[in-house]
């Protein structure tokens, strides 16, 4: 798990609710199904936001991360 | 214009049934009820024909999720009433009788929802509407502690609750289910009810809990789950002229036993109240905890 290939990248630091969530849902949909997706988002209502609406869209979350000041999500399209 | 004589049992009806004086000569308002809120499309356009035929081409949505139709002719009613019936609109209640029970849009769609409101609200309509009490009883029920259609605030209300549990062989240590219970869940009001460990693992502190499942939703490896649902019953709670908020008589009662607390609440309430009293009123002068015992 640790050597995760990423598709796609996306820094979503200072992107309020529920831009955030939009703009992960958009470059998911133009994704293939088993592909990665990183997201960076701030800490707070953005992190746990956007995890439970991944989550809720049926996504698989490798891995979570925090950062100083903000965290790094790691997505696999379904 | 043509004079009509009412027979009694006409006008009994009247005034059970949902029909309410308006203040204007010869003008009645419709008041139907809607259990939980839910309603089929097909009755909707219903609605729509009775404003037409009946009223005047516009409806009132109440604030207990009922339609009302005002502009109903006294001389129209007993057709009225009978068009009800064939088209499958519930009438409501209005005088010393209880109400339609409201819910919220719970498990179905609402992603905090622990039950399913609409499931719930079908059944427990037989058993909460239209039963003589000495004022008024309303019921409510929400789905999880966000109490969007406000149990509270109702004579009886139900909210739903889940209790989490946590599967350590899947956490991952990311500190997330520990930050919004703090945050988000507790809004830093109390004590978290989940801490992490030296080793990065939550612990839960039940006692803390407010059973609402924020936990659950943000764990990204599904570590946490609901293990039981229930609801917290509240009894006595009105707005009115002297607002009250309901007590809390109960924890984590399970589904099945709601019907049987609905019918002991309402003996209860005509045991204890007088004519035009609240419940609330009437237990402000009982033992809450003898009141418990015949409720639950
Ligand atoms: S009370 Fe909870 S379940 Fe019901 S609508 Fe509000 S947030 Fe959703
Ligand atoms: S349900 Fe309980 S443990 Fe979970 S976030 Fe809320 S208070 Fe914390
Ligand atoms: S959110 Fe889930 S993975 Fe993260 S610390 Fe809590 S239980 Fe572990």
């Amino acid at each position: 798990m640790n050597e995760l290939k990423v598709d796609q990248y996306l820094d979503l630091k200072g992107v309020p609710c529920p831009l955030n969530f939009v703009k992960t849902k958009l470059m998911l949909e133009g994704m293939e199904s088993g592909s990665i997706l990183e997201v960076l988002l701030d800490d707070g209502e953005p992190i746990t936001n956007v995890m439970a609406s991944v989550k809720e869209e049926g996504h698989q979350i490798l891995k979570v991360e925090k950062i100083f000041g903000y965290w790094k999500l790691i997505i696999k399209k379904t | 214009m043509q004079k009509k004589n009412h027979t009694d049992a006409e006008l009994q009806e009247l005034r059970t049934g949902g029909i309410i004086k308006q203040k204007q000569k010869d003008y009645f308002i419709l008041r139907t009820r809607i259990p939980g809120g839910y309603l089929k499309a097909d009755i909707l356009k219903k609605y729509s024909v009775i404003a037409k035929k009946y009223g005047r081409d516009y409806v009132h949505i109440s604030t207990r999720q009922g339609i009302e139709i005002p502009w109903i002719h006294i001389n129209n009613i007993p057709k009225l009433l009978n068009d009800l019936k064939n088209l499958g609109i519930l009438r409501g209640a209005c005088g010393p009788r209880s109400r339609n029970l409201i819910a919220c849009p719970g498990a179905s769609v609402c992603r905090f929802g622990l039950v399913n409101t609409e499931e719930l609200a079908r059944k427990l309509d037989r058993v909460v509407f239209g039963k003589e009490v000495p004022k008024k009883f309303k019921v409510a029920i929400s789905g999880c502690l966000n109490s969007c259609s406000k149990p509270q605030e109702n004579d009886l209300g139900f909210l739903a609750q889940g209790e989490p549990e946590v599967d350590l062989s899947k956490c991952i240590g990311c500190t997330l289910c520990a930050k919004v219970c703090e945050k988000v869940c507790g809004r830093g009001k109390r004590e978290p009810a989940i801490i992490m460990d030296e080793n990065k693992r939550p612990v839960y502190r039940k006692e803390n809990c407010f059973f609402e499942g924020d936990c659950v939703r943000v764990c990204p490896v599904n570590a946490w789950k609901v293990k039981k649902t229930g609801f917290a019953v509240y009894i006595g709670g009105r707005v009115g002229r002297f607002p009250k908020f309901g007590i809390k008589i109960a924890n984590f009662v399970d589904e099945k036993q709601i019907p049987r607390i609905i019918k002991n609440a309402i003996s209860c309430y005509n045991r204890i109240a007088q004519t035009q009293e609240r419940f609330g009123e009437a237990l402000e002068k009982q033992d809450i905890e003898t009141i418990k015992k015949e409720i639950l």
